[in-house]
């Protein structure tokens, strides 16, 4: 196999941090097999950017260009089906963000290549590539192969390959892309930020946070009971914005806010990775979940095995006591 | 305006603990659990409805899958589809590319102005069924929608990206999306609405029906084996009644200079 081409993504002025995630990974599987690991990145003022991945990279593509200024799937999709052609990777790889989902199914349709999308595990077994993804609400992982393939397309899970310092002094070359034609068919209107009105759960030092276990919009009330005795603010995961339950702000995750509380506790909340990557830099995190498998409990330092509107009111009656004695 | 709404149906593995994995090593043991329509799947649905009553037109549900997925076409029509059509082939657990070779061949026979995806599906959530048809099918595409507007000829959409940011599009039809949970509240099926869907017939097609067969599709990517996850770290698991839980997570909590 002939190298790794690690496509890097970026907004705002920066790389995104899933990007360095894939490209250690990178790294490690081009050295394994001793391949040459190339990066691409595009759009327009990138050399810092390249700099960077010359840390881990043997070989660091640009592609200055303003139509691939943001990440859009259809031009981006444009300049990878490219460079694919021209340099025949063994392996792209690509961070599994909402920019990657847009763009690589249709890349691999075009390209009749395969994919596999939101890795967990990539790994060499007898000079095959092979990954795991996770499946089943977290309850089961699979393992894949692949067909015999020039390229193959893989996206890496964020938050699920460990950055390691690049040691590399790799070297820069740009590469001249044009567009042929314009895509009027769709057209970018602009980027929309949800601004918090109300209540910033990032800087609350305890988050009581609920998900869909709580059933009901009313069982709210206890929980904002508790997280009063508590000294709190009430945080959930997504199905609970997507009932109406709370607003937007109050999300914790992927598409939501990343908190760092000293204490998270998670309220019938099962702990998939969309939901875990937004709160496991929390320092204490205690789960209550009727589940015993569900994956909250390997976040947690303390869990309880229960029905959160049982146990809920109790600590509510508990914390109280304990408070009073003090007081 | 013509829409084609893509579902599935799922084991409900949310809140089940006896996950196991099946003798074969490919499947888990599903014989104990329940079943129900994909998460995304019914927001799909209640957009897809909500712009017939806007724009008139036709909705037909699309399922690929055996016999029991009839269940998710007949809620499909019993929330406003017109027509609802199953493809028999149980595809579950195939590649992608193939089950969107199969979608591709349905759609076209048709009539769409937009076709409706489920951004992700819970069991494998791969998410590239949508986009993966779009290319096939030749159409542009916007995945992770949350909201959507829609005109005669073109549809106004903003995409979800990581942080509550959102990208916003404007694309002409026809077109295909995967809508994103949350993009809106997706109605409660009336009793009206069951017997109705009770009447209707649904279309069950086979893969020869389509000129297709099983044998000239080849998969890409091979599932070699299924285990349940490592175990990572665990948490330390406080037992008893929930007056005694309550009270010694309550005094852990004190402990840690929590209050
Ligand atoms: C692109 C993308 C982005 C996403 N972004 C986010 C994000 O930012 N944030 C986020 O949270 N999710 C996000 N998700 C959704 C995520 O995948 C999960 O669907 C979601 O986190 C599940 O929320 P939940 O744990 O509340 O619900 P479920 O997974 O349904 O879990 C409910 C839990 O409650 C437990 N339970 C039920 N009843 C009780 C009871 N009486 N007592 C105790 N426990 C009970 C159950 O055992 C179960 O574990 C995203 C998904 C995608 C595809
Ligand atoms: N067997 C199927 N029949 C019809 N549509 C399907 C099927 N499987 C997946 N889909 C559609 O693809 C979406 C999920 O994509 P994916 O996560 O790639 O499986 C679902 O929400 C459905 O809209």
């Amino acid at each position: 196999m002939s190298s790794i081409l690690v496509v890097a993504e970026h907004r705002n002025q920066t790389l995104a941090d899933v990007s360095y995630q894939v490209l250690s990974k990178g790294r490690q599987l081009a050295d394994q097999a001793q391949m040459e690991l190339l990066a691409a990145v595009a759009g327009v003022d990138i050399d810092a950017y390249a700099k960077e991945l010359t840390r881990w990279a043997d070989r660091v593509i640009i592609v200055n260009n303003d139509q691939l200024e943001e990440p859009l799937a259809e031009p981006y999709q444009k300049l990878i089906a490219h460079l694919i052609r021209e340099i025949r990777p063994g392996i792209v790889l690509m961070g599994h963000s909402s920019f990657a989902m847009d763009l690589v199914p249709s890349l691999s349709v075009e390209l009749g290549i395969p994919l596999v999308t939101d890795c967990v595990d990539i790994f060499w077994q007898n000079g095959d590539i092979l990954v795991t993804r996770s499946i089943y609400n977290g309850k089961a992982n699979a393992s894949y192969s692949f067909a015999q393939s020039e390229t193959i397309l893989i996206t890496g899970r964020v938050g699920e390959f460990p950055v390691e310092e690049g040691q590399r002094q790799g070297w820069i070359e740009e590469i001249e892309f044009a567009f042929e034609e314009e895509c009027d068919y769709k057209k970018f209107e602009g980027y929309l930020e949800v601004e918090a009105a109300g209540v910033d759960i990032t800087q609350a030092e305890v988050l009581v946070s609920v998900g869909r276990g709580i059933k009901e919009k009313k069982n709210l009330e206890i929980v904002e009971e508790l997280a009063r005795v508590l000294g709190g603010v009430v945080s959930c995961s997504r199905p609970v914005v997507d009932y109406g339950w709370l607003p937007s702000e109050r999300q914790v995750g992927l598409s939501g806010k990343t908190v760092q509380p000293k204490l998270y506790l998670g309220l019938g909340i099962s702990g998939a990775f969309q939901h875990v990557v937004g709160m496991k830099g929390a320092r204490m995190t205690v789960a209550i979940n009727k589940d015993a498998k569900a994956p909250i409990f390997s976040v947690a330092n303390y869990g309880i095995v229960d029905d959160v509107l049982k146990v809920v009111p109790a600590l509510v009656n508990k914390i109280s006591e304990l408070k009073g004695r003090t007081e | 305006m013509d829409i084609i709404a893509c579902i599935k149906r799922v084991p409900d593995t949310s809140e089940a603990d006896v996950v196991k994995i099946d003798p074969s090593q490919k499947d888990i043991e599903k014989d104990r659990l329940a079943f129900k329509i994909n998460d995304w799947d019914e927001y799909v649905l209640e957009a897809a409805v909500q712009l017939k009553e806007k724009l008139g037109g036709t909705l037909t549900a699309v399922t690929i899958g055996p016999k029991e997925w009839d269940e998710v076409l007949r809620r499909a029509l019993a929330m406003g589809a017109d027509s609802a059509i199953r493809i028999d082939q149980d595809v579950s657990a195939d590649d992608p590319h193939i089950v969107a070779i199969i979608l591709d061949k349905v759609i076209r026979r048709l009539p769409y102005d937009l076709v409706l995806f489920g951004a992700q599906s819970e069991d494998f959530g791969s998410g590239h069924l949508g986009a993966m048809v779009a290319e096939i099918l030749g159409i542009p595409h916007a995945t992770l929608v949350i909201n959507l507007e829609a005109e005669e000829k073109k549809i106004h959409v903003q995409r979800e990206l990581e942080a509550g940011t959102l990208q916003s599009y404007t694309i002409d039809l026809p077109a295909l999306l995967t809508i994103h949970t949350g993009i809106n509240q997706p109605r409660y099926i009336s009793m009206g609405g069951i017997r109705r869907a009770m009447q209707k017939e649904l279309q069950v097609m086979s893969l020869s029906d389509l000129g297709l067969s099983l044998d000239a599709l080849t998969p890409m990517v091979k599932l070699e084996e299924m285990r349940l996850p490592p175990k990572g770290k665990e948490a330390e698991l406080i037992t008893g009644a929930p007056e005694e839980t309550a009270g010694q997570l309550a005094k852990i909590l004190k402990d840690a200079g929590i209050f």
